[in-house]
């Protein structure tokens, strides 16, 4: 068939206009929201790992636990945050070996975001969201951009229903435009944002066919990390 | 064929029969040609006292520098050779400040300690450190370092063979042996930091040949409140007269 190619056709040529036969990026889809409280974080993310209208895996997790205080969780290019995520549990091993202690939460953030900022020119295609119990025992949320830079933030949702997902939680975890009475005010307990997380992901497995399965949400308090596991769609 | 033991102090990672490296213990022996440096730890903080050998009164007394900041929450007080100690606490900063920058945290006092004593064994010379061109001989310096870790001060000393050890109260130099044993006589882990002050310039007192003056001695304390503060020569100068 190569008689067909472009070549043959010169008039149709367009100078300039050239297609890259190189594309080293893919979507692989998922979510992440992390919600931080005053003793305690949650994170959550789908476990629907996709490519295209293709489903590669219905149970692949997306949450990290890099120490017993930090998780880290990772979407987009799937192979990127293998590596990403590989890399980080090297470089927090060497840390405990030369340093003698385990990385709290804020150096783990400071150093994730150093890792990513190293690969300026040629960025992991990660959207990454860190949660954790910082080094004053209060629960804390950074997000990051793919090229590293990093917030400190309540809450934070990323990933392929990211934009879908934020409005919700500055709206139910911000309480922003709810006009309410200070004594009205829900009070953030861990129950809350577990059922505001997951609540979410129901909402976004329905409009975002990258999302979907089942959502796996980790509760980081100083005591240790407790896990659940709650059914999505799966069409 | 018989090798005398003075050829063995001539390559400095050549074992001797006995497995000693000579280059190095000469080394611990230059310290001693230095002047003293005293560092006392207390629960409410450190104090690094230093003698300055003012050879000439022609000599601007304060370009002796002595004790030096490393970070906000070390300094470091150094005796031997001076050119060699200015490598040791460059590589310290620069360790204290990669460290910062990448963790966004202040080093450990241990982690900043280990850093510099891994400069101070890279002497010989084969030249495969990282270090560009190898170093021909040891440094001939020891340093104390005293530090803020988590709100709780410390203090470490390191020698030139590289070892690093926490101490409560350490004395280098040329009056080592004597203000080590003064210290150990008199240190109490219940003394207030103005007791350890006090301690430091009795010692050295004891041990300096010159009388004690604000010209010939630097005081620096760090507290979990100030961190690095160094004494001005008022209050050096007052410190003195209290002791009288």
């Amino acid at each position: 068939m190569s008689f067909l190619s472009i070549d043959h056709f010169s008039d149709y040529k367009v100078h300039g206009a050239q297609r890259p036969d190189f594309s080293p990026y893919e979507s692989n889809g998922g979510s992440i929201v992390a919600i931080a409280g005053d003793d305690f974080a949650v994170i959550a993310a789908d476990t629907r790992l996709s490519s295209g209208y293709s489903i590669h895996s219905r149970t692949q997790t997306k949450l990290f636990q890099l120490s017993p205080l930090t998780v880290l969780g990772s979407t987009g290019c799937w192979c990127d945050t293998l590596s990403l995520t590989s890399l980080m549990r090297v470089r927090m091993q060497m840390y405990e070996h030369t340093h003698l202690r385990t990385m709290t939460t804020d150096a783990v953030a400071q150093m994730l975001s150093i890792t990513m900022y190293n690969r300026r020119f040629f960025p992991y295609y990660v959207s990454n969201i860190l949660a954790g119990i910082d080094k004053n025992g209060k629960g804390v949320v950074f997000s990051y951009d793919p090229i590293g830079h990093c917030e400190n933030a309540k809450c934070r949702a990323g990933g392929t229903a990211g934009p879908l997902l934020q409005p919700v939680l500055d709206n139910q975890i911000q309480l922003k435009n709810m006009n309410l009475d200070e004594k009205d005010k829900p009070i953030l307990t861990k129950e809350r944002a577990v059922s505001v997380a997951s609540d979410t992901f129901i909402s976004a497995a329905e409009r975002d066919i990258y999302t979907g399965d089942f959502v796996e949400i980790k509760i980081i308090t100083k005591d240790g990390i407790e896990s659940m596991t709650i059914n999505l769609r799966k069409d | 064929m018989f090798l005398t033991r003075s050829e063995y102090d001539r390559g400095v990672n050549t074992f001797s029969p006995e497995g000693r490296l000579f280059q190095v213990e000469y080394a611990i022996e230059a310290i001693k040609l230095g002047s003293t440096a005293i560092g006392i730890c207390t629960t409410e903080g450190v104090v690094l006292a230093v003698e300055k050998r003012i050879t000439s009164p022609l000599m601007v007394s304060s370009t002796v520098e002595k004790i030096v900041e490393v970070d906000k929450h070390i300094g470091c007080a150094t005796s031997g050779l001076m050119a060699d100690a200015r490598t040791l606490i460059e590589r310290a900063r620069v360790e204290c400040q990669n460290h910062w920058f990448v963790y966004n945290e202040r080093m450990s006092i241990e982690s900043c300690a280990q850093a510099v004593s891994t400069l101070a064994i890279q002497f010989g010379d084969s030249g495969d450190g990282d270090g560009g061109s190898a170093m021909s001989r040891p440094f001939g310096v020891a340093i104390l370092f005293a530090g803020i870790e988590d709100g709780v001060p410390q203090l470490w000393h390191m020698d030139p063979s590289g070892t690093y050890i926490q101490y409560e109260a350490k004395a280098i130099g040329s009056g080592s042996e004597g203000a080590q044993q003064n210290l150990k006589d008199n240190y109490t882990k219940e003394m207030t930091l103005e007791d350890a002050i006090k301690l430091s310039l009795n010692t050295l007192k004891q041990v300096m040949e010159e009388k004690l003056s604000s010209t010939n001695v630097e005081v620096m304390t760090m507290t979990p409140e100030k961190q690095f503060y160094m004494f001005g020569k008022d209050e050096v100068e007052k410190q003195i007269t209290e002791l009288a």
